[in-house]
């Protein structure tokens, strides 16, 4: 089943073209690296992917329904999950406080004004598994800014995925964490079921290889490579343009 | 008798304060046009005895704070459409707006004269109202609203409006329809302030146009700011320190009140950040902790 198609895209800002004419299918399922140099418009795709911005042209179709113009909330409710490059956390509420909030967002009692927020069991039930999971239970009634960088990145993870959407934007879910930190990233994706699509921007090579089936490289804002991690490893072009520079720096 | 009256007049603040720190302190929408509706429910109240034949409070109250409401609904609509600086620029011209049209629609509203309305009538046949009565029917109606907005920031719903003041955008991306939240939060706030302001015209029996404009709105900015925004028992100390403050000082130097009360607003916000009440609290916490494990610490 397609989870997610683009006909055509294009973004600019200004006289800039950040996107151009990009056009792809995304299989239920399917687990996809986007690399590419900084400024290929890997973000920016993000962006138009998750509605925090509006393409000049071109469409996109999740699950079959034109998407191109639907606000970001409706978005997470028709089943995206995003996760951001800079940590996007609250940072003066409690961990608890941040992934009910996430859990809540696409559940019902969320316009609920009169009833506390302690009388919905089932959602405490749901944060105490998510927040288990990655290690931060026992951190639940502490201030998101008093946590470990590593430990925010894992928070900000588990915030993507609080709403169980079908198909999860990882923006460099990994950047500035060690490697052992990072492998634990790998680990929480493959754990992942087989029904969620995984898309995710990295330049954590480790990462890329990890996890990916499917690798699409970016550069100026075009797709010029697409294919399994063994076909990108061996692609010339690639080679050219984004590992070559990357060796030589 | 006269401290029965400043109570009152604290209460009708405190009102009008933790109905500002709905939007203010939990939702993070800075508005400096907060008293609009706060006057606005006076108005209405003053209008509906000198024009229309109202004589009791349950002829003008729900009224008033209908009006309010609608008010509310009214402004939200337009200040919502921007946000940060321009959302508090336009709540201001909108509430200087309002100011203007009270101070120059002589015919509806008094101009700058104002209305005046005599002593409260609750409408109960053989029960008179004595400032008493009216101070007692604040402090009941005070903790009816302090505890209707307790509940409101611990539902589901203020916890969103806190999540919107960390971080809009990801709210967005949780699936929360974030205007939707601060529209609604905004008609809140303005019901809860129209309350106090059908309160504050019975303790004043005079309305004018500052309690629309501005000045108004500073006052409850600066108990929110000074009490403690985000949390509701703090803008209630700020309410009472202000108009504690202002009371004394209007007894030994009255023409210099407004020299204090920017005095105040400097020293709250360069020294006691945050405000009063979660600095209390920290320290309470301290203390606590000291006591609590005093012994094993040696």
């Amino acid at each position: 089943m397609e989870t997610l198609r683009v006909e055509g895209l294009t973004k600019n800002f200004g006289g800039v073209t950040a996107l151009n004419n990009v056009s792809f299918t995304v299989e239920t399922g399917e687990r996809l690296a986007i690399i590419g140099p900084n400024g290929a418009g890997k973000t920016t795709l993000f962006n138009l992917l998750n509605g925090q911005e509006i393409p000049t042209s071109g469409r996109i179709y999740f699950f079959g329904q034109d998407i191109t113009t639907v606000p970001t909330y409706s978005r997470a409710h028709l089943g995206q999950g995003r996760s951001f490059q800079l940590t996007t956390l609250f940072l003066k509420l409690t961990v608890l406080h941040n992934i009910l909030l996430a859990i809540q967002g696409t559940g019902a009692p969320r316009y609920q004004l009169l009833r506390p927020i302690s009388a919905y069991k089932h959602l405490y039930n749901k944060a105490q598994e998510l927040l288990e999971s990655v290690a931060l239970w026992e951190k639940r009634e502490e201030l998101v800014q008093s946590l470990s960088y590593g430990e925010q990145r894992r928070l900000e993870i588990s915030l993507s995925i609080a709403s169980e959407p079908k198909l999860l934007l990882l923006d460099e879910p990994s950047s500035g964490l060690t490697a052992a930190e990072s492998a634990d990233i790998v680990t929480m994706i493959a754990n992942l079921g087989s029904d969620i699509t995984v898309a995710l921007v990295a330049h954590d090579m480790d990462l890329v290889f990890g996890m990916a089936k499917r690798i699409m490289v970016f550069h100026y804002g075009e797709i010029i490579a697409d294919g399994t991690p063994e076909e990108i490893q061996a692609n010339a072009r690639v080679k050219e343009i984004y590992m070559g520079t990357e060796e030589e720096a | 008798m006269y401290l029965q009256s400043m109570m009152t007049k604290i209460l009708v603040f405190a009102i009008f304060a933790i109905s500002l720190d709905l939007i203010w302190g939990y939702t993070g929408l800075s508005s400096l046009g907060h008293a609009c509706f706060f006057g606005v429910a006076g108005y209405t109240t003053a209008i509906l005895m000198n024009h229309f034949g109202a004589t009791t409070f349950l002829q003008t109250a729900p009224w008033s704070i209908l009006i309010a409401t609608v008010f509310a609904a009214a402004f939200g609509a337009i200040a919502l459409r921007v946000s940060g600086l321009y959302f508090l620029m336009v709540t201001l011209a909108l509430g200087q707006a309002l100011f203007s049209l009270a101070w120059e629609w002589f015919h509806l509203t008094g101009g700058a004269f104002g209305l005046t309305i005599p002593a409260l009538n609750l409408g109960i046949p053989g029960f008179t109202c004595t400032t008493i009565t009216l101070y007692y029917l604040v402090f009941v109606v005070f903790i009816i609203c302090f505890l209707l907005l307790r509940l409101i920031v611990r539902s589901p719903f203020g916890h969103v409006l806190q999540g919107i003041r960390g971080n809009e955008s990801r709210m967005r991306a949780l699936g929360y329809n974030t205007w939707l939240y601060k529209y609604v939060a905004f008609i809140i706030a303005g019901f809860f302030a129209g309350i106090g302001g059908v309160f504050f015209i019975h303790w004043n029996m005079l309305i004018s146009p500052y309690q629309l404009g501005m000045l108004t709105s500073t006052y409850a900015v600066l108990c929110v700011i000074l009490g403690g925004p985000g949390t509701l028992i703090g803008p209630v100390i700020g309410a009472v320190v202000v108009i504690g403050i202002e009371y004394i000082a209007s007894l030994y130097f009255p023409e210099r009140w407004p020299l204090i009360l920017g005095i105040i607003f400097v020293i709250s916000v360069m020294f006691i950040r945050g405000g009063i009440y979660p600095r209390l609290n920290s320290l309470w916490q301290k203390l606590k902790k000291r006591y609590s494990y005093g012994n094993t610490e040696g």
